[in-house]
């Protein structure tokens, strides 16, 4: 267990599927060098195959007693999807009108299979009780992670400083046995250089106090990040004071540092004559359970009277967090945190360069709208 | 037929345990020099090659469901493999040819598939055989020197080289054709085709690669023939090893058809290796090729009486059900002195980490003062027969060989 863990709450009532998140990954980390059929951060619908495919089938974690359990290594191009791209070259020599029915601009590869080939497919029976929602997932950042169980070489480390999970490229010698043990099949082979690679929580951003891109990006404001021992946080509030918040397939064991609000808000179902079901609700509670454990119940119940309550009185506080006003608020990465951290290793640190977009030319810092 | 069958095993087991140490290999002491030999290098016609056995690795268990669920892996097999060595008073050479049908070569574009490969290891104590490293990478104070070589395609290793610019998707360019040409080409000179590392390790999970460029060696694979042959030459002395008279060796090889990797490998016990013409050290090869001296059918009852299968699994492989290593093949890739000194001495050697083996309810070792404690009960108090006994018997376990 690290000193201090960092943590990510992500408001599933909020998420509209839109793979900002995921561009904003992508960009960054994985266009490149053999990750470009990695997704870092994606997001998948629920109930769906999911990325990589049927990943919850695919075992690792722990069992009740502790025990690391085997687990399958997905394969890239059935389970992954090859990441195709074009040959942009033809563009420059043949000409797209001239009615040739071989097309010269085409894919390298055709496509059999790719994250989200499923999106929006959901499960039920179109208009009666058909549902989905979108799960976006980053790698959780154990407590208890199974890659590193897994890992033969100690090429995985557990940061001590905010327990951020990180690759040792150095050490590692791509055998793959941690992706077999990660339950959530958060940690990828890159196969040009022969070496696992994972979500970083983008710690060169957070050491400079900035959110990951993914939560910096993410338009529908549903990603909280900061320590959960810092008493100020919204993620403390949100997972320790509210119990709101909760970790996906708990029953993994690994003990996940990304928490989800879970999906509280889904419409009724209608009759064969397309008429409103009162009370009804398509998420089957079952889901939730599977994803989040028995806890679910309570965080629906607290969030379902907490909404009431701000309905009646105005007042909630949860409500007005989970309203998401500033980014100040959301994203507390304590940057003199990390400047104390550097101190202490003798090394300089770096204060931001760029305070305005911190603290924002037009906010009040701290207010709210 | 139960019973014929029955009794064929028995015979395959009773085989098995006749089955003696391999021979000590001459190492011919040759005017040529050794620095960059290769497979095909006309030196090795002076070679003798001798015939070693490569056993399954089965002290830890692997978390790979689908390799362990291979039949090979199943049931798995030792390998006969010939090994001829060579040195010319700066530098040992050695070949390693075995059989592998299928010449799997781990490809830049797959996460599933698996090169072959194939390692030599080398004691960093070489005179005593009672402190041999455990065969397992090594042991605390007890280094070792692998030389590993794998079969892959082009391998990039552009960190902390400064080519950020050469790392970007091609088609994030902005250039085409003869541009994107010459992007290409860079990008390829960046890549390395020879998977060749050396590490130096003390115990497993602490292989550590040598990059400093401390260890000078050259070694390849090639295959033809169905067969692979692997050479190695690396210096007799360096920071890491002095290698006089007899040289413990170890080999070990993959095959990625198999999902090998890692821990999934066959290896050699310690292997004596005589340098031609040099003193040999007459205890080491007396260790390291003659089975060992006590009564193995009394031993297994010595084993019986003091309850060894509480804990190990001594004759099968269950991993869901026991907490301390299976006993099950490790007689072909223990030294006799390794054995006798995990019965009498269970903290020597204790291997770290969290895998499979690792029942959180029953650990396998405490952590006191940051030394690594076995849980396991010291036999010390065994009487030298006794233990030599038990140390015969468990010598006994071997996989059949392939």
């Amino acid at each position: 267990m690290s000193k201090r863990q960092l943590a990510m709450v992500m408001d599933l009532n909020k998420c509209i599927g839109c793979q900002t998140c995921t561009v904003a990954c992508k960009t960054q980390w994985t266009n490149r060098n053999g990750r470009e059929y990695m997704y870092w951060n994606n997001v998948e619908t629920y109930p769906g195959t999911g990325y990589p495919k049927n990943w919850m089938e695919l075992g690792g974690g722990f069992d009740a007693a502790g025990d690391l359990q085997p687990g399958v290594i997905p394969n890239l191009e059935s389970d992954y999807g090859v990441p195709w791209d074009y040959n942009y070259d033809s563009l420059t020599t043949t000409s797209l009108i001239d009615g040739s029915k071989e097309a010269a601009f085409h894919p390298h590869v055709s496509p059999t299979w790719g994250p989200n080939w499923d999106e929006d497919q959901g499960a039920g029976v179109f208009p009666t009780d058909n549902y989905f929602f979108y799960l976006p997932r980053i790698c959780n950042h154990c407590t208890n992670p199974g890659c590193l169980s897994a890992c033969p070489r100690d090429a995985i480390f557990k940061r001590d400083q905010d327990g951020v999970v990180l690759v040792d490229l150095d050490r590692c010698q791509g055998y793959r046995y941690c992706i077999a043990g990660c339950p959530y099949k958060k940690i990828y082979f890159n196969p040009k250089i022969s070496k696992s690679e994972k979500c970083i929580l983008c710690f060169p951003r957070i050491e400079q106090g900035l959110p990951p891109a993914c939560a910096q990006q993410c338009v529908g404001r549903i990603r909280f990040v900061g320590f959960l021992d810092d008493l100020e946080s919204q993620v403390h509030k949100l997972v320790n004071v509210y119990k709101v918040a909760i970790g996906l397939r708990p029953d993994y064991g690994t003990q996940p540092n990304v928490y989800y609000v879970p999906p509280t808000e889904s419409p009724a179902k209608f009759d064969a004559e397309g008429r409103i079901i009162e009370g009804s609700t398509r998420l089957p509670i079952e889901e939730l359970e599977k994803l989040f454990g028995p806890e679910v119940h309570h965080a629906i119940k607290t969030l379902k009277d907490e909404m009431k309550k701000r309905k009646e009185t105005g007042v909630s506080e949860l409500m007005d967090i989970l309203i998401a006003y500033q980014h100040s608020d959301m994203f507390r990465l304590d940057n003199n945190y990390y400047q104390e951290v550097a101190k202490e290793q003798h090394r300089t640190p770096l204060a931001p360069v760029d305070t305005r977009y911190v603290a924002g030319k037009f906010t009040k810092a701290g207010g709210h709208h | 037929m139960n019973k014929v069958l029955t009794s064929l095993l028995s015979l395959g087991v009773a085989c098995t345990a006749a089955m003696a140490a391999d021979a000590a290999i001459t190492a011919l002491k040759v005017t040529d020099s050794l620095d960059a030999i290769k497979a095909d290098s006309a030196v090795w016609s002076k070679a003798k090659f001798s015939s070693v056995t490569l056993y399954p690795q089965t002290a830890i268990y692997m978390n790979d469901k689908k390799a362990n669920a291979l039949a090979e892996n199943v049931k798995p097999k030792a390998k006969k493999v010939d090994v001829a060595a060579l040195y010319d008073g700066k530098n040992i050479a050695l070949m390693v040819k075995w059989a592998d049908g299928t010449k799997d070569i781990q490809k830049g574009a797959t996460t599933t598939e698996y090169g072959d490969g194939f390692a030599v290891q080398f004691a960093g104590i070489t005179k005593l055989p009672e402190a041999l490293p455990y065969i397992g990478m090594g042991s605390a104070g007890r280094p070792v020197v692998v030389h590993l070589q794998k079969a892959t395609e082009k391998i990039y290793e552009p960190n902390g080289n400064k080519d950020v610019g050469l790392q970007i998707n091609r088609q994030q360019t902005g250039v085409f054709e003869k541009d994107l040409a010459e992007f290409d080409n860079k990008v390829a000179s960046l890549a390395n085709t020879d998977y060749e590392r050396v590490f130096v390790a003390e115990g497993y999970r602490s292989l550590t690669e040598i990059k400093d460029g401390s260890v000078k060696s050259s070694s390849e694979m090639v295959h033809a023939s169905n067969t692979w042959t692997g050479t190695l030459s690396r210096p007799l002395k360096d920071e890491y090893v002095n290698l006089t008279g007899t040289v413990p060796v170890s080999i070990a090889v993959w095959d990625g058809s198999k999902m090998n990797r890692n821990g999934i490998k066959n290896l050699s016990a310690w292997i004596a290796v005589n340098l031609d013409g040099q003193k040999p050290n007459a205890a080491m090869i007396a260790e390291l090729t003659t089975d060992p001296k006590g009564n193995a059918v009394k031993g297994k009852e010595v084993a019986a009486a003091n309850g060894c299968n509480g804990c190990h699994q001594i004759e099968t492989t269950d991993p869901t059900s026991f907490m301390a290593p299976s006993l099950r093949f490790v007689g072909g890739y223990s030294s006799a002195a390794y054995l006798r000194e995990s019965i009498v001495k269970p903290s020597a050697v204790v291997v770290p980490g969290y895998n499979r083996n690792a029942h959180s309810n029953t650990p396998w070792y405490n952590l006191e003062k940051g030394k690594r404690v076995s849980t396991m009960t010291d036999y010390s108090h065994l009487g030298k027969a006794e233990v030599d006994d038990i140390v015969a018997y468990l010598k006994t376990l071997k996989a059949e060989v392939e």
